[in-house]
């Protein structure tokens, strides 16, 4: 019963996900910028793709899969052009 | 109506997957909707005027408390919906019980959390930096109490009517919903709390 109510592809995505919000927080520890930010961005795009992939079963539906696909990674694209964009033109300060 | 036999109870009909695909479709004008939010806090963090930066309130301690219950209240949605598949009514309505109630109590916490900022001298019109942080948690915590109301209407109809392909199609949907919550919170929870207390 046990077995059959936590199946062990949820049990290991959620242990994945609380050990990478564990390593995330190392980030604090006296290391260079660099590797803090490499840290943070590596943990915050597997634990996304944990959700995506292993609880949202975004590769379940063999009819739309290709469209999902699509659809997400123009969603990506928008916001990550609107954001290092931004990033680009007011905080790097490309002008000046 | 035609039920296929060969799928999940929530895709049974062309209208069921309609549905979940015309949410994947919401859920993208979501993440650009959380981008913009995203830039315009990363823009405006260091304007924080005269008033306090990232560092000097958040707590880590809260911080790490709403984390785990996120994480969990995500796990047993996704329980929630494998029991589901399973026609196990009675563990499906405890699991989705349980994310409901971690739901309410990450939103609880993040309220006493912003009363500690108000308290700190942190208020919405502080500083630019101030604006920017609480329009991007408030709107992270809005969908979060939607989610709460919402849930609990589909808790409900499940509780009267059982697995239909009415209310297995919505609750599959809602988890979709919870699960991208979480997605938004891993990225507040680095790119927010983490560096801010970098």
């Amino acid at each position: 019963m046990m077995k059959q109510l936590f199946p062990i592809r949820h049990v290991m995505g959620y242990l994945s996900s609380l050990i990478l919000s564990a390593l995330a927080v190392t980030a604090l520890l006296d290391i260079p910028f660099a590797a803090k930010m490499a840290i943070l961005t590596v943990t915050a795009i597997i634990q996304a793709s944990l959700q995506l992939f292993v609880f949202m079963h975004i590769s379940e539906t063999a009819d739309t899969k290709k469209e999902l696909y699509l659809n997400i990674a123009y969603a990506l694209f928008v916001g990550l052009v609107t954001i290092f964009g931004s990033m680009y033109i007011f905080v790097w300060g490309w002008y000046s | 109506m035609k039920i296929d036999a060969t799928k999940p109870l929530e895709y049974g009909s062309e209208e069921n997957s309609n549905k979940i695909f015309g949410f994947w479709i919401f859920l993208g004008a979501e993440i650009a909707l959380f981008s913009t939010l995203f830039t315009v806090y990363f823009v405006l963090v260091n304007r924080y005027a005269t008033g306090p930066n990232g560092s000097e309130i958040f707590e880590l301690t809260g911080v790490l408390v709403e984390t785990f219950l996120l994480l969990t209240s995500s796990f047993t949605i996704g329980l929630a919906i494998h029991s589901m598949r399973l026609g196990l009514k009675k563990p499906m309505m405890i699991f989705f019980t349980l994310t409901l109630l971690m739901g309410l109590g990450f939103l609880g916490i993040e309220i006493m959390e912003f009363f500690t900022y108000v308290h700190e001298g942190a208020s919405l019109s502080t500083s630019a930096f101030t604006s920017s942080l609480f329009i991007l948690l408030g709107t992270h915590g809005a969908h979060v109490a939607f989610g709460l109301l919402w849930g609990t209407s589909i808790l409900i109809q499940v509780k009267r009517q059982g697995f239909t392909l009415a209310t297995a199609n919505k609750s599959f949907i809602f988890s979709l919903y919870w699960h991208f919550l979480d997605v938004v919170w891993i990225f507040i929870f680095s790119f927010v709390y983490l560096k801010g207390l970098m």
